[in-house]
């Protein structure tokens, strides 16, 4: 279960009406304990992927590092990344699988028209064959 | 002693700590330390072959250790080792394109999901390459732009192209197929861009947001193979066929009106093109479009489809084109029949001396006025009123014709308490029945035929006439909002 705080929920949708019709990417910062993992911040990141940004997206290592960083500074944990499908519906791709990791939770947000319509988030086993669906609460 | 910054993940495997000091001259010592002191961490750092996984990065300070001395990098006191997971993804269920050589080849999944095409002689691997090589520009997502949207997207063409810069509207679902309910007020094109996509995610669907011009038809149409015409009115048409006669590119022609429809090929092969057929416009108000005639919902698939078949048939080179011979199907007879066409040497576009070798003003051309730029704040212009200062001179009392100009089942629809019926054909017939010296108020559904009868009236030397701009829609919008849209 993952559940994603008011204020950083908002940050998020913002993030990706913002760069809509391209995809947007960011991490979330909070807690987890015992699978229960709690968003109190989300920090939006640069969408670094070289060629069109509007069905892929790629997370510079250094940007990853200056967000694990930021976490430690505010005593929180970095727990989940997230990014944006527009005009697509929230499912894990095998893009995202193919390159995601399986550390984290994956949040998928649909953007339609430029308007958040529904999301999911996913954790990518080791193999990265498939990813499993959590339960989101926004 | 060099330190290693544990991701908050891996924490579970070192004892929650985040950071753990061990020993080690070089990365790889170090990296070796640590999963000997936490057997746990070995397997989501290391392959069973002891390689790093793919998805880690292992970075000294700031620095990628790939770019560095890799494993044998050397550490310093106080050097920091992070652990990076590499992070991208996307919408696209494809590979980036990078990895096929060949962008027409077909992956097995590709084989799978066109296998009934592939089995089919005439089409084969050939001619799905052919298809996925193919670039098609359809003009219009809207009734004839729906079933072609969709079976175009599922039979495997490559590229797809949709102009179009309208919303959904309520009135178009009954027959625009590729937006749905939920879809109402989003752009055309984002609806139908993802209801293709949802279909075929091969597909690359190049969204055109605007109105096909002068300006930029020969832009837009120069990058494509095919056009196919799903337009509603008549600058448009003429604009469609001249580009693609300048261009050279064949004119996939469709077009409905209540219960019938026409199809055929334009400008293929020393084909005859849509001026050779209607050498002008028709008087503007002459033919109305869907909105004001109506349309039966069904009736753009068919031809919709007609047009699909073609563009399908010419792009794979098989069967006999449907060039030269205008395809007319009437719904309630259930009839096809077929005209033959011919190539008019004096056509002024694809004939033996062309006049027109550039685009014109094609809403010069059909007498038509050009659609306003800005969607909402128009000027309201000389010989027009509002709809709120109709409503306002009501409520003064002033003494003043209300003329409708719609049809008389239109008005059983919806109508404007105290308007005055007068359909727009009747009217230089009926003109006896005015006061040339009337304040006069004329309306339609939203102001095209009623600018008309303006004109047949002014004509006539009625001099006080207006037209209410935006009609009896605009009305139900802004006044009264119990008189029933349509």
């Amino acid at each position: 279960m993952i559940r994603i705080e008011p204020e950083p929920w908002a940050a998020m949708l913002t993030h990706a009406r913002q760069v809509y019709p391209d995809e947007c990417c960011g991490v979330m910062l909070g807690i987890s304990e015992n699978g229960a993992k709690i968003v109190s911040a989300a920090l939006p990141l640069e969408n670094s992927f070289a060629g069109p940004r509007a069905a892929r997206y790629e997370l510079r290592p250094e940007d990853l590092i200056a967000a694990e960083k930021a976490a430690r500074g505010r005593n929180l944990d970095l727990i989940g990344i997230y990014h944006s499908h527009p005009d697509c519906d929230a499912y894990f791709s095998q893009t995202d699988l193919k390159n995601s990791c399986p550390w984290y939770s994956f949040v998928v947000l649909s953007i339609r028209g430029g308007e958040f319509h529904h999301a999911n988030s996913w954790l990518p086993n080791f193999e990265r064959t498939e990813a499993a669906g959590e339960e989101l609460i926004y | 002693m060099p330190k290693v910054l544990i991701p908050t993940p891996l924490r579970q495997f070192t004892g929650k700590q985040d950071t753990v000091s061990v020993p080690g001259a070089t990365v790889g010592e170090a990296l070796g330390a640590l999963t000997a002191r936490y057997p746990d961490l070995r397997k989501q750092i290391f392959t069973d072959e002891g390689k790093v996984r793919s998805f880690v990065n292992v970075y000294l300070n700031d620095e990628d250790i790939r770019y560095l001395g890799k494993d044998a990098t050397a550490l310093l006191e106080g050097d920091t080792i992070s652990l990076v997971p590499s992070i991208a993804g996307g919408s696209t269920v494809t590979a980036p394109p990078e990895v096929s050589a060949d962008p027409v080849a077909l992956s097995n999944d590709e084989v799978l999901r066109y296998s009934r095409h592939l089995i089919l002689p005439e089409v084969g691997i050939e001619g799905q390459r052919k298809l996925k090589a193919a670039k098609v520009l359809l003009v219009g997502t809207g009734g004839l732009g729906a079933p072609l949207g969709l079976y175009l997207a599922a039979a495997g063409i490559g590229r797809i192209g949709l102009v179009d810069f309208d919303v959904v509207d309520v009135t178009n679902l009954q027959r625009q197929v590729i937006h749905f309910t939920s879809d109402i007020g989003r752009k055309k094109l984002d609806s139908a861009a993802e209801k293709m996509r949802a279909i075929n995610p091969y597909l690359k669907v190049v969204k055109h947001e605007t109105a096909l011009s002068s300006g930029n038809a020969l832009e837009i149409l120069k990058e494509y193979d095919l056009v196919v015409d799903g337009t509603d009115n008549f600058p448009t048409r003429y604009l469609v066929n001249d580009a693609c006669v300048l261009l050279g590119k064949p004119n996939v022609y469709g077009s409905i009106f209540r219960f019938e429809g026409q199809a055929t090929v334009f400008a293929y092969q020393g084909g005859p093109c849509y001026r050779c057929l209607y050498p002008e416009p028709p008087p503007p108000g002459l033919v109305p479009s869907c909105a004001e005639g109506g349309v039966l919902g069904i009736l753009p698939g068919t031809i919709g489809l007609i047009q699909a078949t073609e563009t399908v048939k010419l792009i794979l080179g098989i069967g006999e084109p449907l060039v030269g011979r205008l395809l007319l199907y009437d719904a309630l007879g259930m009839r096809f029949r077929e005209l033959k066409l011919r190539k008019n040497p004096e056509c002024p576009v694809c004939g033996e001396h062309p006049t027109i070798t550039r685009l014109i003003d094609y809403y010069q051309f059909c007498g038509v006025p050009a659609p306003a730029t800005t969607t909402q704040e128009t000027q309201v212009n000389e010989g027009e009123i509002e709809v709120t200062e109709v409503k306002a001179k009501m409520d003064r009392g002033e003494e003043f014709v209300l003329l409708d100009v719609r049809e008389p089942h239109e008005y059983k629809i919806a109508a404007i308490s105290g308007s005055r019926l007068i359909p727009l054909g009747e009217v230089p017939k009926r003109l006896g029945e005015l006061d040339p010296q009337a304040d006069i108020v004329v309306h339609c559904k939203s102001g095209m035929r009623s600018a008309k009868a303006c004109g047949i009236l002014r004509q006539a030397g009625f001099e006080r006439v207006r037209n209410m701009k935006g009609g009896i829609l605009a009305w139900s919008d802004r006044v009264d909002r119990s008189v029933p849209k349509y």
